[in-house]
C-alpha cells in the first residue's frame, strides 16, 4: 500500500537559529497557499520542510530568498 | 513517485531504536539516520516533520503495541493472582522479545522527551491497570497503597531479572538466563509481599 506524497517540499537550508526561522516564518506563515511548514534546527542540514498543494520548489526557494536565506532542494 | 512505503517505515523505525540506543537521543539527527537505513534524507522528512516529531511517534506506536501484548487475554476482574501472573508472563515476552524497545524508552525517561515516554503508554491501559489493583483492595486480596509502592513490589522484580536476562549477565558479573523456575520462583515472592 502507498500514497503520494507529491505536496510535501523539502529543503537543505541555512536558516540556522529560532530567529531566523522567526524571520522566515513570517512570508511563509502568511501565505495562502502553504498549509503547513517546520524547519529542523536539530538536523545539521536545517531541513525545512513544506506542505503545498500549489506551490512549487522553485516557488519555495523564492520566498526563503526574499527572506534573506537560501534553500535547496533535496530530491528523493 | 514519492510514496510511503510500509517495508521502509517498519526499517526506519528500528534503525532510529537502535541509533537512540546506541548513540543516545541528542546527538541523534533525521539526517544521521537517513545514511544508516539507506534512504533519502528527503525521504524521512515526508514521513516525519522532524526530529521531535519522528521520535514520538515511534514512542507511541511502540506503547501502544506494547499495551497490546501486555493485556492480551487480561482481564481487570480476575482474582488478584491469576491477573498478576498473566501480567507478569505477558510482560516478560514483550521484554524479552523487544529488547531494543525497552532500552529505547529508557534513553526516553532519562532525557528531554521524558513526557513522551509517559504518555506514550495508552489511557486505555492506564484504566485497566488501575481498575485490576482497585478490584484487589475491594476484595481484601491486597492492601491499599501507594501506586509507586505497589508498582515497585508486584513488577520491579520483574523487570530486573529480564534486564539481567537480556543483558546476559547478573549483578556480580556471572553468565545468566532467566528460567521458567527463576521467573516464577520470583513471582511468588512477590505475592507474598502483597499479601495483606
Amino acid at each position: 500500500m502507498s500514497e503520494s506524497y507529491k505536496h510535501i517540499l523539502v529543503f537543505r537550508s541555512n536558516i540556522q537559529t529560532e530567529r531566523d526561522k522567526c524571520r522566515v516564518g513570517i512570508a511563509l506563515d502568511n501565505h495562502p497557499l502553504i498549509e503547513k511548514w517546520g524547519v529542523d534546527l536539530d538536523d545539521d542540514e536545517r531541513i525545512l520542510r513544506v506542505v503545498s498543494y500549489k506551490l512549487s520548489q522553485q516557488h519555495i526557494m523564492d520566498i526563503v530568498s526574499r527572506c534573506g536565506y537560501t534553500c535547496e532542494e533535496l530530491k528523493d | 513517485m514519492r510514496t510511503r512505503n510500509v517495508d521502509k517505515v517498519a526499517l526506519v523505525k528500528r534503525k532510529a531504536m537502535e541509533m537512540a540506543v546506541s548513540d543516545g537521543l541528542e546527538g541523534f539527527s533525521v539526517n544521521k539516520l537517513a545514511k544508516a537505513c539507506g534512504i533519502s534524507v528527503a525521504t524521512l522528512y515526508i514521513y516525519y516533520r522532524d526530529k521531535n516529531d519522528l521520535i514520538t511517534q515511534i514512542a507511541l506506536e511502540e506503547g501502544k503495541r506494547m499495551g497490546s501484548i501486555v493485556l492480551k487475554d487480561f482481564n481487570p476482574e480476575l482474582p488478584f493472582a491469576e491477573g498478576l501472573r498473566m501480567q507478569w508472563k505477558n510482560r516478560a515476552k514483550h521484554m524479552m522479545e523487544n529488547p531494543v524497545t525497552m532500552l529505547f524508552f529508557e534513553q526516553l525517561r532519562s532525557s528531554s522527551y521524558h513526557e513522551t515516554a509517559i504518555t506514550a503508554l495508552t489511557a486505555d491501559f492506564k484504566e485497566i491497570m488501575g481498575k485490576f489493583v482497585k478490584n484487589a483492595v475491594e476484595r481484601g486480596e491486597i492492601n491499599k497503597m501507594p501506586v509507586e509502592v505497589y508498582w515497585s513490589i508486584a513488577f520491579a522484580p520483574l523487570y530486573a531479572l529480564i534486564r539481567f536476562h537480556n543483558e546476559g549477565w547478573n549483578l556480580a558479573g556471572k553468565s545468566f538466563t532467566v528460567s521458567e523456575k527463576i521467573l516464577w520462583q520470583t513471582f511468588e515472592l512477590v505475592l507474598k509481599a502483597l499479601k495483606p
